[in-house]
């Protein structure tokens, strides 16, 4: 099976420091759904800055859809990220747009038509509970609602990989648990979800996901899949 | 880079309005109406000079030096008719005796100049041509065939320091004008690190989703352009009042070495190019910021 992403003896040091991440190796598969675990300060947000392209590693190899995401030109980037969606741990929203401008903004930059976005957008308001709060700016929205405004802005566009960082540390249970329902219909639908969390309430929401943990930055693999092509993936009801 | 103008309402939200504005479209207008008044008077200068150097350095005087009143007469009277013989040689005007003694009498008083000092006759003439010595040798060597005892005073000669400084303060307004567009150039660069800092996080944001730098770099070019645009009207419509008002003036000025210094109808299509020019100048330095920015970034 093709994979999604490669990584291979990578470390990640900022600066002159120690490294941050160590000798991790390991593949994502289409269609799988990653659990990232690990202690505060592990290097999951390190991780998850490498997978979404917003950092070069130190040293190692990164392929991303079949291509060698290290040497790629500066101008090829934008093509890979619009791939990739992203859910900040600090949410990262444009504080002078509205809920609804941040979720179009990624419809927006890759050139799609003002009257294709508004259904959409519409849609994912409707979907995360904020059609009323639609034309209401971050700094009034409580952060549960910012954080599913940061969902949304991740997933509208249909992304090849979602990378998700704390995506559910400040929403109730219940939207907890309908959100990783939207991740896994986005993962049924194909796209590679990578989620780094505390809670392992959410680890047993997803019966096939795998597991990487971290442990100062280097990985262990417990569910020992990393290697292999995922299972079809279950969701407990 | 004029479709930076046609952002969609948008992405124009993506940079608050008047974060570039404020003082910057005034700065803009400052360094525009100087740059305007530079190259106008860079402009009237230079045509003073082409038209000015053109008019008196193509004209010559022949002093005719001759103590008795009669033959000197008779010899300007032939110097003259000499003159109109020879080909390329035009506006012959022998200068009316009364002329010269009313030239002189402000140094001399006009008592001594009629009894005791000969005053010379003197005979205009025109080139078709700057003459160099060469032709005022042959023409002295003609001239003197009929007036013997003369002298050729050629206007280029002693215009050249004029003109030489006339033409060291068309280099040095050009000079000014192009420091004047450096400075413009670097306030906008100023400008830009300062919103693209202010606006930073909203920019890698931009990036993580797919942005290019060109998208983030339009969001500025368009935002520098119109508080160019707004600056350069500003500036352009002040400068022109202080040219009309000094026109005037000039134009109340006697006849002499500034006669010359009308505004050419082609100076003002020059005016009105830079504030054009200019903003897109600002844009480009606006893209260049913004790009050379982002590319620190990964």
């Amino acid at each position: 099976m093709q994979s999604v992403v490669e990584f291979d003896n990578v470390g990640l040091r900022y600066g002159t420091g120690a490294e941050t991440l160590t000798d991790l190796s390991f593949t994502l598969y289409p269609g799988s759904f990653y659990f990232l675990t690990g202690a505060s300060g592990a290097g999951k947000t390190s991780l998850l800055k490498l997978l979404y392209l917003a950092h070069r590693p130190s040293r190692g190899a990164i392929r991303m859809f079949g291509h060698d995401a290290i040497t790629l030109p500066r101008e090829r980037l934008p093509g890979f990220r619009r791939r990739i969606g992203v859910v900040f741990q600090d949410f990262r929203l444009v504080q002078h747009l509205s809920a609804f401008d941040n979720i179009a903004l990624p419809l927006r930059i890759a050139g799609i038509q003002e009257k294709d976005l508004q259904g959409p957008v519409t849609e994912m308001l409707a979907w995360i509970g904020l059609t009323e709060r639609a034309d209401a700016r971050p700094a009034t929205l409580s952060g549960g609602e910012q954080q599913r405004v940061a969902i949304a802005r991740a997933v509208i566009g249909r992304p090849e990989v979602l990378v998700a960082d704390e995506p559910t540390g400040n929403v109730d249970p219940d939207m907890a648990r309908r959100l990783l329902q939207l991740f896994a219909a986005l993962n049924r639908l194909g796209t590679t979800v990578v989620v780094a969390t505390h809670d392992i309430h959410l680890l047993q929401e997803i019966e096939n996901a795998q597991m990487m943990r971290l442990d100062k930055g280097r990985l262990s693999d417990p569910t020992g899949q990393l290697k292999h092509p995922p299972r079809p993936l279950v969701l407990k009801n | 880079m004029l479709l930076d103008f046609a952002l969609p309402a948008h992405d124009r939200k993506l940079i608050p309005e008047g974060r570039l504005s404020g003082p910057m479209p005034w700065v803009i207008a400052i360094m525009l109406f100087l740059t305007i008044l530079v190259a106008a008077a860079g402009v009237t200068l230079a045509d003073a000079a082409r038209k000015g150097g053109a008019d008196l350095a193509s004209k010559v005087t022949v002093q005719i030096i001759e103590p008795d009143p009669v033959a000197r007469a008779a010899q300007k009277a032939a110097v003259a008719r000499s003159l109109r013989s020879v080909p390329g040689v035009s506006g012959v005007n022998p200068v009316p005796e009364g002329e010269v003694r009313n030239l002189l009498e402000p140094w001399l008083g006009s008592g001594i100049i009629d009894a005791d000092i000969p005053v010379p006759a003197l005979v205009d003439f025109r080139i078709d041509r700057i003459p160099n010595g060469q032709m005022l040798r042959a023409m002295q060597r003609r001239l003197e065939s009929v007036a013997p005892n003369i002298r050729l005073d050629s206007h280029s000669s002693w215009m050249a320091p004029f003109f030489d400084l006339m033409s060291a303060l068309v280099w040095l307004s050009v000079g000014v004008f192009i420091m004047l567009l450096v400075a413009t150039s670097a306030v906008v660069i100023l400008a830009v690190r300062s919103t693209l800092n202010t606006h930073r996080g909203t920019i890698e944001i931009m990036q993580m989703m797919g942005g290019t730098d060109l998208q983030a770099a339009r969001l500025f070019q368009r935002r520098v352009a119109l508080d160019a645009l707004l600056g350069g009207v500003v500036g352009f419509a002040a400068a022109t009042a202080v040219i009309l008002a000094l026109g005037g003036r000039f134009a109340a000025v006697e006849p002499g070495l500034l006669s010359g210094a009308t505004f050419p109808w082609y100076g003002w299509v020059l005016l009105a190019i830079i504030p054009l020019a200019v903003m897109g100048l600002a844009m480009l330095m606006a893209r260049w910021t913004v790009v050379s920015a982002l590319k620190k970034m990964l």
